[in-house]
């Protein structure tokens, strides 16, 4: 009985510690840029992203409602969620999969600012795409900070149209996502 | 001759109204914003935990029925998450750990800033959708452009 009692909280301690190493946040945020020098309202900013990192193995991840991201012009946001771009009645989210590919150079218990390489792999519009991006990630006590800037290029996730070749709609748009783990 | 004239000045005239026409509704669309959520009149008024109820059982038929339409939701500030200078607010369902998260419109920041937790709120936006997080292992729904409900 006594083992049995000992290797249950042994078990309970363990998953304890593992979840511990995986922080969440669901208030990150993310831009979409798509501005071009013939058009500066392709630009909207979600402030709803679910997003993880995992200090212990290097996962990272993030979730996105696509008709979350908020546009100031409401023929930009229609047109943005019709079916000729992201079709978000029928593909609601956009996730990302990844991990810090150099981990060993970032330590989450010393407060700093490190630089971190994340590869994985991008869905967006139904399609699922490898993205790699350099994050900065910046430990403060017990909060953690992450920041990353890359471009996607739209025809790779099949998202095309007219505003795109006019030069209204940037063909590789600035995604940048920022997240703060308390 | 003269009828020629009278003719290309007519059709001169048109092309000129037809040009100012499309001129005015370029500038209309490009310069067009949101209304005021507090203007808007909502299409529904729910309970937090039954509207999350709803997203769970089916959310693509929940958000076929509320995706971007304004809705009143009724229920108690769980949570306040900062973002940037500005705070989310959220409504949780204890039991399941779904929520609703709601970003505030800018003329509206400093009455979410002025929420406490646990109390009890009315909250009018315009309803993003929601879907189930891998991430979370639950549902979580989304609001834009939100404003206190008076």
């Amino acid at each position: 009985m006594k083992k049995t009692i000992m290797l249950f909280a042994l078990a309970t301690l363990t998953l304890a510690t593992f979840a511990q190493k995986k922080r969440v946040t669901t208030s990150a945020t993310i831009i979409f840029d798509a501005t071009t020098p013939k058009d500066a309202f392709p630009k909207a900013e979600n402030k709803t992203v679910v997003a993880s990192i995992n200090t212990k193995n290097g996962d990272v991840a993030f979730e996105a409602i696509i008709k979350s991201f908020s546009f100031t012009n409401p023929t930009i946001q229609d047109h943005f969620n019709g079916a000729q771009w992201m079709d978000s009645e029928k593909l609601p989210k956009s996730t990302f999969k990844g991990k810090i590919t150099n981990l060993k150079e970032v330590n989450f218990k010393k407060d700093g600012t490190y630089s971190a390489t994340v590869t994985g792999n991008l869905t967006l519009h139904g399609i699922t795409k490898p993205v790699t991006s350099t994050a900065t990630i910046t430990v403060a006590g017990k909060t953690i900070s992450t920041k990353t800037d890359f471009t996607i290029n739209l025809d790779d996730y099949g998202i095309t149209g007219a505003a795109i070749g006019a030069g209204k709609v940037a063909k590789e748009p600035k995604i940048s996502v920022v997240a703060d783990f308390k | 001759m003269p009828n020629r004239n009278k003719i290309l000045k007519i059709v001169g005239l048109a092309i000129l109204l037809m040009a100012i026409a499309a001129g005015i509704i370029a500038w209309y669309i490009l310069t067009d914003t949101y209304t005021n959520t507090d203007d808007r009149k909502e299409k529904y008024t729910v309970e937090a935990n039954a509207f999350i109820k709803e997203y769970q059982q089916n959310d693509t038929i929940a958000n076929k029925k509320y995706a971007e339409t304004i809705i009143v939701v009724n229920g108690i500030v769980s949570e306040i998450e900062p973002v940037d200078s500005t705070v989310n607010i959220k409504m949780i369902d204890t039991t399941t750990d779904a929520y609703i998260n709601f970003t505030f419109q800018e003329t509206s920041l400093n009455e979410a800033k002025a929420l406490k937790e646990g109390q009890k709120v009315s909250i009018k936006g315009s309803c993003s959708g929601g879907a189930y997080s891998e991430i979370l292992e639950t549902h979580f729904i989304t609001f834009k452009r939100c404003a206190l409900n008076k």
